[in-house]
C-alpha cells in the first residue's frame, strides 16, 4: 500500500474533521480556525488561504457549518462559523471512521505506544 | 494599509456574483490584516509583516479557481455510513439516506437508470394488462369451454361461416343429442323514440331464450325473456341495457312501460348490464354475411334484446338470417358433436335438396371466434415489449456495472479500513433497491398514461378494451422486475473488489473499467441490444410498409369530398311488400325526393342512395348464368349491391364496358344490372358480358354494363364478385345517402341532417361523416398495430444508442492515458478517431448480423399481419440496416470525439 496515496487523502480527509471539531465547542472565524489548527498541531499542520477558505465554503455548501457576519462594538464585522446539527452528526461519524482506521493501523503497524 | 483594495485588485472576479465576491474579498482581507497585525505585534517591521501576510496570496489563479469551485453548488461525495451502528434498522435507515444522497449527486446516472427502468417496465405493464384483460382472462360466459358457434357452410360458394335458416335451427334443436342448448340470434337495426329529444339509432339483438342462458345474461331489474315471449305474433317485450336506461330514460322507472322501437310499441320487462353484449360484435363480424350493425361499425353496443319470434312461414328454409350458438352437453367432446351435427345437416340436405344443397355445419369454439382475430397482433405486441424489457434491463445492467466499477476504489479503501463484506453488500443493495423503487414507481405512472392512450386509440373490435386497467398483480411484477435487476448487479463491485488485490485497485486503471470480465459483459450486452433493436425495427418497418401499401391501394371509388349518411326507414311508415320481389312505393318516393333535395344543396355535385355504402360488405347470393349451370357449383356467392343510377357518377366508379344503370332498368323485364370487373374476369374471361343474363333469387337480370371493382370488404381484401341492381327494383329499409360536393364535405353535414329531419322527423341519421373518414376507420387495427410497433422500435433505437454510447464511453475512459500519450507524441487525431470508432463498429456489426438472422427467423410470425410485403422483404431489411448503422455511428462518434479532445497533459496527470 502506498503511503503517498494515503497521505494526500489523509490530509484532505482530516481537514474536514479538524475544522468541524474546532467548531464543536464554539463558533470561530476563518483566521482563528487556521491559527488553532497550527497551534494545536504544534506546527505540523498548517493551512494557507488557498486551502482554508475553499474548504470552509465547501463545508458551508454541504450544510455542515453555517457562516454569518457578526459586528461587535468597536470592531470591524467578521464572519463567524458554527457547527450545524448535520455537521455534528458528520463529526460523530468521521470520528468513528478515524478511530477505526487508527485501530486498524495499530493492529498492523503498531503505531500506538505500548 | 487598505487590505480590502489589495485583495480586490488581485482577485477581481471570483464567482461572478458581485455580492458574494465582495464577502469573500472582505473575509480574506481580514485574514491578511490579522496576519500582518500579529507579525507587527511580534516585532517585525512593516516590510516583513507585509511579506508574511501577502505570501498567502501568491497563487492567485489557483485560489480564485478553488474559491469559485468551492462556491459552486456541487455536492461533494457524502461520507459513507459507519460500519456498525446501534441496530439493523438504524443501519438500513443510514444506508437508504446515503443511497439517496449518492443518487442525487449523480443526476445524469440516476435519471438515465430511472428513465430506462421506467420505460422498459412501464410499457411492459401497459401491454401486459391489455393482453391479460383481452386474451388471458376467460370470456365471461358460464361454461365457456362448452360454447360453440354453429356456422352453416356452403361448399358451392366456398363460404364456411354462414347464418342458418329458421327451419334448420328448429331441426337441429329437435334432433341433436350432443348439445344441451342451441340458440339463435339476429342483428336488428332500430330507431328508438326516447321520451324527450331526437330519435336515436340503436342496435338490437333478436334472440331465442336459450341465448340469454348460454351468454349468462341476467336482469339487474325486472326479468329476462322467457319461452312464452318467443312466439310468433305481435311485437314481444324487450330488455334494455343499463347504458340506454341511464342515457335515454334518466334511470326513471321503465319496467312495464312501453317504448317505441321502429315505430312499434314494445314493453320493457327487464334491464340488463351494459356489458351483457360481450363478444356479440366480434361474432357478427366473423360471419360471412348477416353481421348487420356488427360489420358496419365495430364500436356498436347492443342496447335492446328482443325475442326472435321466429316463424317458418315468414322465415322459410331458403332464407338464412339467423346465427346459431350451441352448448355441448356435459362430457361430450367437440369431435362427437361435430359428427352428429354433420350427420343431421346431411339428412337435411337429402330431405330439402332445393334449399339445403351442399350446406353443412362447422363448429367453432366461442373463445376462438371472439378472441381469434386479435390474438396475433396482441401476441406480436407482447413479444415486442418483452424485447424492450430485455433491452432496458441490459442498459440498466450496463449503467450499474460502469458505476460499480467506478466505485471500486471506495470499496477497496473501506475494505482496508475494516468494513465487513456484508455491510458493503447491504449498502450497495440499498442503493440499487432505492434506484429500482424509484424506477418502478415512475414505471407505474408511465403505465397508467400509456394504458389510457392505448384504450383511446385502440380499435373498438378488441374485446374488453374499454375496461382495461392496471392490475394490482402487475404492480408487484413491476417492483419485482426492477428489484431483480438491481439486486443482481449490486454484488458486482464488492465481488470485483474482493477478487482483486486492493493495492492494484488503488493504483491501476482497472478500477476505471472493472477488469476484462466486466468489459466483456458490457460488450455482450451491447451486441444483444443492437440485435434486439434490429428485430424490433424490422418488425415495425414491415408493418409500416404494409400500412403504406394499404393506404396506397385504390379502394375502387373516389372518397374525396364525399359525405355519407345512414338511414333506417321503419317498416311501419315504409312498408315493403314481397310480390315475390320486394316493392315499396313509399321508399321509392322518399328516395327520389331525398336525392332531389340533396342536389339542391349549394356545392353538391351529385347524390346517390345505396342499400350499403361502399365500405359495407352487404350480403351475397348464389347465382347461375343460363346454359352454364354446371359451372355455378364452383363459383362463390355474388355480392348484391342495390344502388340508384347516380351511384357510379357520385363515387366516380369507372365504366369499363356497356353503360351505367339508368331509371329505365328498373322497369324493364328482365331488369338491367351492372357487374364489376371481378365478375368479368372470373365468369366472362375474354368475352363481352353485356347482354348476357344472370339469375338469382329466382329472377333473370340482363347485364347492361361492367364497372370497376370496389373494395367493399376493405382495401386489405380483394374486391368480391358483385352485381349492381337498381335500388328501386329491390328496396330495403336500411340505406345510405352519398353526396359529392365541391367543398369540404363536413360543411354539408348539418344541411343533410336538416333536410332528412324536415322530410321525416322520425328518422334517425347516423354515420354522418365524410367517406374518407369511413375509409380511414376501416384501417384502424392495422394503423394501431403499426403505430405501437413503430413506437417500440423508436424506443429500441434509443436504448441501443444509449447502450452503445455507454460502453464506448467506458472504453474511451479506459484508454484515456494511452490516447494522451499518443497525442503528446504527435499522433494524428483523425487516426485516433478512426481507431476508437472501429471498436464500436465491431460491436455494432456483430449485433446487426445476429439481429438480421433473428429477424428472418421470427418474421414468419408476422406474415398474417402483412399486406403486399413478405417478412423477408429486402428493401425493408436494407432500410433497417441504414437506420441502425446511422444510429450506431452517431452513438460511437460522440465518445470518439471526446477521446480525441483529450488534453494530453490532463490525461497523463489523471490520477
Amino acid at each position: 500500500m502506498s503511503v503517498n496515496v494515503f497521505s494526500r487523502e489523509v490530509k484532505k480527509g482530516s481537514a474536514e474533521l479538524m475544522i468541524l471539531a474546532l467548531l464543536e465547542g464554539r463558533s470561530r472565524h476563518g483566521y482563528e480556525i487556521g491559527k488553532q489548527i497550527e497551534e494545536r498541531s504544534r506546527g505540523a499542520i498548517s493551512f494557507q488561504i488557498a486551502s482554508l477558505y475553499p474548504m470552509l465554503y465547501r463545508l458551508e455548501r454541504r450544510g455542515w457549518i453555517e457562516g454569518r457576519w457578526v459586528e461587535k462594538a468597536g470592531e470591524r464585522r467578521r464572519r463567524f462559523y458554527r457547527l450545524t446539527t448535520e455537521g455534528r452528526q458528520v463529526l460523530r461519524r468521521q470520528r468513528s471512521v478515524w478511530h477505526e482506521f487508527v485501530e486498524a493501523l495499530d493492529r498492523v503497524a503498531g503505531i500506538k505506544p505500548a | 494599509m487598505n487590505w480590502h483594495a489589495y485583495v480586490r485588485e488581485r482577485l477581481p472576479e471570483i464567482t461572478g456574483d458581485a455580492a458574494r465576491d465582495e464577502e469573500i474579498v472582505e473575509e480574506i482581507a481580514q485574514h491578511l490584516a490579522q496576519r500582518y497585525d500579529e507579525a507587527r505585534a511580534a516585532g517585525a517591521d512593516h516590510a516583513r509583516a507585509f511579506d508574511a501576510a501577502v505570501i498567502q496570496l501568491q497563487e492567485r489563479a489557483t485560489l480564485s479557481r478553488l474559491l469559485r469551485e468551492a462556491d459552486r453548488p456541487r455536492a461533494m461525495p457524502p461520507s459513507p455510513p459507519p460500519n456498525r451502528s446501534a441496530s439493523m434498522l438504524s443501519d438500513l435507515y443510514l444506508d437508504v439516506l446515503y443511497a439517496v444522497r449518492l443518487l442525487r449527486r449523480t443526476p445524469a446516472f440516476t435519471a438515465a437508470a430511472v428513465a430506462t427502468l421506467a420505460l422498459g417496465i412501464g410499457v411492459t405493464i401497459a401491454i401486459f394488462n391489455v393482453v391479460d384483460a383481452v386474451l388471458i382472462r376467460p370470456a365471461p360466459y358460464p361454461d365457456v369451454d362448452r360454447l360453440v358457434m354453429m356456422w352453416e357452410t356452403d361448399s358451392a360458394s366456398g363460404t364456411s361461416r354462414e347464418p342458418a335458416s329458421f327451419p334448420d335451427f328448429l331441426d337441429f334443436k329437435a334432433q341433436s343429442r350432443t348439445t344441451d342448448r342451441i340458440g339463435a340470434f339476429m342483428a336488428i337495426d332500430g330507431n328508438l323514440q326516447p321520451p324527450s329529444g331526437d330519435p336515436m339509432r340503436l342496435a338490437a339483438l333478436a334472440v331465442t331464450p336459450e341465448m340469454l342462458e348460454m351468454l349468462g345474461v341476467r336482469a339487474t331489474r325486472g326479468r329476462v325473456l322467457s319461452t312464452s315471449d318467443d312466439v310468433p305474433g305481435p311485437p314481444g317485450p324487450v330488455l334494455i341495457s343499463e347504458r340506454l336506461w341511464r342515457s335515454a330514460y334518466n334511470s326513471a322507472e321503465v319496467i312495464g312501460q312501453s317504448i317505441r322501437i321502429n315505430d312499434r310499441p314494445r314493453t320493457v320487462v327487464g334491464i340488463v348490464p351494459t356489458d351483457a353484449d360481450f363478444g356479440i360484435v366480434q361474432i357478427l363480424r366473423a360471419a360471412d354475411y348477416g353481421g348487420g350493425f356488427g360489420t358496419r361499425d365495430s364500436r356498436t353496443r347492443v342496447d335492446v334484446w328482443m325475442p326472435l319470434q321466429g316463424d317458418a312461414r315468414r322465415l322459410p328454409r331458403s332464407t338464412h338470417p339467423i346465427l346459431l350458438m350451441a352448448r355441448l352437453a356435459p362430457g361430450v367432446t367437440s369431435t362427437a358433436a361435430q359428427q352428429e351435427l354433420t350427420r343431421i345437416a346431411s339428412d337435411l340436405e337429402r330431405q330439402y335438396r332445393d334449399d339445403n344443397d351442399k350446406r353443412g355445419i362447422a363448429m367453432q369454439p366461442i373463445s376462438q371466434v371472439v378472441f381469434g382475430p386479435v390474438k396475433p397482433p396482441l401476441l406480436v405486441l407482447m413479444v415486442a415489449v418483452g424485447l424492450i424489457l430485455v433491452m432496458a434491463c441490459a442498459n440498466v445492467a450496463n449503467l450499474l456495472l460502469t458505476r460499480g466499477t467506478r466505485r471500486l476504489r471506495e470499496v477497496a479503501v473501506r475494505s482496508a479500513l475494516g468494513a465487513e463484506t456484508g455491510r458493503l453488500v447491504r449498502q450497495f443493495v440499498a442503493e440499487n433497491v432505492v434506484l429500482a423503487g424509484v424506477g418502478a414507481a415512475v414505471a407505474l405512472i408511465l403505465a397508467f398514461a400509456v394504458l389510457r392512450t392505448l384504450v383511446a386509440i385502440a380499435p373498438a373490435e378488441i374485446p374488453r378494451i374499454a375496461a382495461v386497467g392496471i392490475d394490482v398483480r402487475t404492480m408487484f411484477v413491476a417492483f419485482a422486475c426492477a428489484a431483480v435487476v438491481a439486486l443482481a448487479f449490486s454484488l458486482v463491485p464488492v465481488a470485483q473488489a474482493k477478487s482483486a488485490h486492493v493495492a492494484m485497485l488503488l493504483k491501476s486503471e482497472d478500477r476505471v473499467t472493472g477488469g476484462t470480465d466486466a468489459r466483456r459483459l458490457r460488450a455482450l450486452l451491447v451486441v444483444a441490444e443492437v440485435a434486439l433493436a434490429v428485430v424490433l425495427v424490422t418488425g415495425a418497418g414491415l408493418l409500416i410498409r404494409s400500412f403504406w401499401n394499404l393506404l396506397a391501394t385504390p379502394p375502387g371509388f373516389d372518397v374525396a369530398r364525399t359525405l355519407k349518411a345512414e338511414l333506417q326507414l321503419p317498416q311501419s311508415r315504409y312498408p315493403i311488400q314481397n310480390n315475390p320481389m320486394p316493392t315499396s312505393p313509399a321508399i321509392v318516393q322518399f328516395n327520389a325526393a331525398l336525392i332531389a333535395r340533396a342536389l339542391a344543396i349549394p356545392g353538391v355535385q351529385s347524390a346517390a342512395i345505396a342499400a350499403n355504402h361502399p365500405l359495407d360488405g352487404g350480403f351475397a347470393s348464389s347465382f347461375v348464368i343460363p346454359h352454364r349451370e354446371a359451372e355455378a357449383a364452383n363459383w362463390p356467392e355474388i355480392s348484391i349491391r342495390r344502388v340508384t343510377p347516380s351511384y357510379f357518377e357520385t363515387l366516380r366508379i369507372p365504366l369499363l364496358q356497356g353503360r351505367f344503370l339508368e331509371d329505365r332498368d328498373r322497369a324493364s323485364m328482365p331488369a338491367g344490372v351492372v357487374i364489376n370487373q371481378t365478375v368479368m374476369d372470373r365468369i366472362f374471361p375474354g368475352t363481352d358480358p353485356v347482354g348476357h343474363e344472370i339469375r338469382f333469387w329466382g329472377t333473370s337480370w340482363t347485364i347492361v354494363g361492367v364497372v370497376g371493382a370496389e373494395h367493399v370488404q376493405g382495401v386489405a381484401k380483394e374486391p368480391p364478385i358483385a352485381v349492381y341492381l337498381p335500388l328501386d327494383a329491390v328496396p330495403g329499409n336500411a340505406e345510405s345517402l352519398i353526396v359529392r360536393t365541391s367543398r369540404d364535405p363536413s360543411s354539408a353535414a348539418s344541411t343533410v341532417r336538416s333536410i332528412i329531419r324536415e322530410m321525416d322527423p322520425g328518422l334517425v341519421v347516423s354515420g354522418l361523416e365524410p367517406l374518407s373518414e369511413t375509409l380511414s376507420k376501416s384501417l384502424t387495427q392495422q394503423r394501431f398495430l403499426m403505430m405501437l410497433l413503430a413506437a417500440f422500435a423508436f424506443l429500441a433505437l434509443v436504448l441501443a444508442a444509449v447502450g452503445i454510447h455507454g460502453v464506448l464511453s467506458c472504453s474511451v475512459a479506459q484508454q484515456r492515458r494511452e490516447i494522451g500519450v499518443r497525442m503528446a507524441l504527435g499522433a494524428d487525431a483523425g487516426r485516433l478517431l478512426r481507431s476508437v470508432m472501429t471498436q464500436g463498429a465491431a460491436l455494432t456489426a456483430v449485433g446487426l448480423i445476429v439481429g438480421f438472422a433473428l429477424s428472418l427467423a421470427l418474421g414468419r410470425f408476422l406474415t398474417g399481419l402483412l399486406f403486399g410485403v413478405t417478412s423477408s422483404d429486402l428493401a425493408t431489411l436494407a432500410a433497417v440496416l441504414v437506420v441502425l448503422a446511422a444510429v450506431s455511428a452517431f452513438s460511437i462518434w460522440l465518445p470518439a470525439r471526446r477521446a480525441v479532445r483529450v488534453d494530453p497533459l490532463v490525461a497523463l496527470k489523471q490520477e
